[in-house]
């Protein structure tokens, strides 16, 4: 049993919760992703718990817990609260040292993050007050087409020509898929249709924010090939996606959670 | 110091708008009511009236919306709505002044649908620099307080000036306050602050310059204890009169050290006083400011003015207050990012909904801007 000190970033995001135990080196010990659900206390307690569970560490092991994510203030075993934003690109700066900014789409929001060279947040934007363009817009979609969400991603590599879907409003793109269906258009160039409209959408928040490569891609639709080839094309440059990027919010709050410690000491 | 006393008429004055206006009718007094910071307001005060400023309020807008495109901001749609909705039964005239398209337009729709008030448009030049545009507006002037005569009687020039006094008074009053706070800005919060600058275009002037006097008092008579290590922000854009706003970037650690806001320090710029008579002097008042968005000036560059504002506030980041469809302010806001950048002055813009309180969502944003501007002045 090591003598280390245990640190815990939970991330309850709209769609999902996720925490990550780390120790005192940053090494990763637990992680765990549910769905938020109705009770988003009870979820990041779950999470929490999972997450330790996985590091063979009692839930209230941990020396200092950072609670992010838009359900952050629901936390109880937070010591703080830090914002996605500040999260994701601490997160995604250990993981890619080399990374000047990073993109994230997570269920209802995307943001796209600006990075100076020593990792500080330099700028950011944010989508606007709907949801269009994010992972509640892809779930929507799969559901119609009666296709896994994980699948969606791989069906848009076989496309060969994407449709293009004009609105990103969920409700509107929905009928426009229709269309596209009464039109026995083929599934994999809808699905390439449907990611390319995120990417435009998202790509419109990184000129705003003037990224600058090396990209990273954070939050669960980065695990969507579609939308991270799409992403590619339109910023001109390769994209790094971490082995899980949903984790990587609650790994840069756990990291955070484990600087405040040094600071204390 | 007891803040929390010295609050409570601004307080009373900012959570129902049109309350004071409303009494004072009840007790005699004329009411006109003034669109926008450019309406010459002393010259309604010099016809005998009590000039309070439309703001808007919270709420749906159906019965504009029948009359207004979507392209009309929320601001022209509240006040129009409240109009017609007779929300404003004690207002004898109302001023417009030509500031955008939008505004010229609803002014139209107010005399078409509301004929028991009176309409005056204040027809201010678009250069605001320069001998024509002040020999044009001089005129204006002239041609508004021959209006005002027809209703009111005589408005001398002794009259004109005792109302440019009160003004100018409060002027200087208003910005010695700002000055005040910026120094000790954990004394009066932002909110508060707000609180102070909207009612002052709510209730009679003259009283109003007797309350910031009690509050100037108080303030250079304390010390400011609070948090020096928090990050100080200046709020920049055109029309918000939302508590809110402030009060998500105070929750969110903030400290707000300034405004541009046109409830706010834009109005309180102080005149030039090299004028041989009152109508010059006031002519010049107006023209002499910072143009807001809506006016121009030969060689201006939109962000000029707010670097300098933010440097001397020393803020740390500034955020935009930017009504959706205010197509003049939203025009500045991108040169006036990129000065900003270019000075090493970090910017955030939020969209304003004038009829809405500050969506949820914005919370996130505003916390985020305000971790990272901590790391900055903590690094």
């Amino acid at each position: 049993m090591s003598e280390q000190k245990i640190f815990a970033g939970v991330d309850v995001g709209s769609a999902t919760a996720k925490a990550v135990l780390i120790d005192e080196t940053g090494t990763m010990l637990g992680t765990s992703v549910i769905a938020s659900g109705g009770n988003l206390a009870d979820a990041a307690q779950r999470c929490l718990a999972l997450a330790a569970e996985g590091a063979g560490v009692a839930p209230d092991a941990c020396a200092a817990v950072v609670a992010t994510g838009y359900g952050r203030e629901r936390v109880e075993a937070r010591h703080r609260a830090v914002t996605e934003i500040t999260c994701h690109a601490r997160g995604a700066l250990t993981l890619f040292p080399e990374a000047r900014s990073v993109v994230d789409i997570g269920g209802q929001d995307s943001k796209a993050i600006a990075l100076d060279e020593r990792g500080r947040v330099l700028r950011f934007e944010m989508n606007d007050k709907c949801a269009a363009g994010t992972g509640r817009f892809l779930e929507v979609m799969a559901r119609l087409l009666e296709i896994e969400l994980d699948e969606l991603g791989g069906r848009a590599m076989h496309a060969t020509a994407p449709v293009t879907i004009s609105s990103t409003c969920t409700v509107f793109a929905e009928s426009e898929v229709i269309s596209h269906l009464a039109r026995n258009q083929r599934i994999d160039d809808i699905i390439a249709g449907l990611c390319n409209a995120i990417a435009s959408r998202v790509f419109g928040l990184a000129s705003r924010a003037r990224l600058i490569a090396p990209t990273i891609m954070t939050g669960g639709v980065a695990r969507n090939q579609g939308v991270v080839k799409a992403m590619e094309a339109l910023l001109g440059a390769p994209i790094s996606v971490p082995e899980t990027p949903q984790i990587v919010g609650a790994y840069g709050a756990a990291l955070i959670a484990r600087e405040s410690q040094k600071k204390k000491e | 110091m007891d803040m929390t006393a010295l609050m409570n008429p601004f307080e009373k004055v900012a959570s129902d708008y049109y309350g004071y206006a409303r009494e004072a009718a009840a007790g005699g007094r004329k009411v006109a009511g003034f669109m926008c910071s450019y309406a010459p307001q002393e010259l309604l005060h010099a016809a005998g009236y009590l000039p309070i400023r439309i703001l808007g309020r919270e709420g749906d807008t159906h019965r504009a919306d029948e009359l207004l495109q979507a392209f009309s901001c929320s601001f022209a749609r509240s006040v129009l709505d409240s109009a017609l909705e007779g929300e404003w039964p004690f207002l004898d005239l109302i001023m417009f002044s030509h500031t955008c398209d939008t505004m010229q337009n609803v002014a139209d729709l107010w005399r078409a649908h509301t004929p028991d008030t009176e309409v005056l448009i204040a027809s201010v030049p678009t250069r605001t620099d320069g001998d024509a545009p002040l020999r044009y507006y001089m005129a204006e002037l002239e041609r508004l307080k021959a209006k005002l005569e027809a209703k009111t009687g005589p408005i001398t020039d002794e009259r004109l000036a005792a109302s440019l006094q009160v003004y100018n008074d409060h002027r200087a009053a208003m910005n010695e306050l700002y000055a005040l706070r910026t120094a000790k800005p954990g004394l009066l919060s932002g909110a508060r602050m707000m609180q102070i600058y909207v009612s002052a275009f709510l209730m009679d002037r003259a009283e109003h310059l007797a309350l910031v006097r009690e509050v100037i008092a108080a303030l250079n008579a304390a010390e400011d204890a609070g948090d020096a290590s928090l990050p100080r922000v200046f709020v920049a854009g055109g029309m918000c009169r939302h508590v809110g706003f402030i009060e998500l970037m105070e929750a969110a650690g903030c400290v707000v050290v300034g405004d541009d806001l046109c409830v706010g320090s834009r109005s309180f710029a102080p005149g030039d006083g090299s004028a041989s008579t009152p109508i010059e002097a006031l002519a010049r008042a107006y023209l002499g400011r910072i143009p807001c968005p809506a006016f121009h000036r030969d060689g201006r560059q939109p962000g000029d003015a707010l670097v300098e504002m933010a440097q001397r506030d020393k803020a740390d980041g500034v955020i935009f207050l930017l009504t959706n469809f205010c197509d003049p302010v939203a025009f500045d806001y991108v040169p006036q990012k990129d000065a900003l950048e270019a000075a090493g002055i970090p910017a955030l813009s939020l969209s304003v909904e004038q009829h809405r309180e500050p969506p949820e969502q914005l919370r996130t944003r505003v916390a985020a801007f305000a971790e990272m501007l901590r790391e900055g002045v903590n690094a």
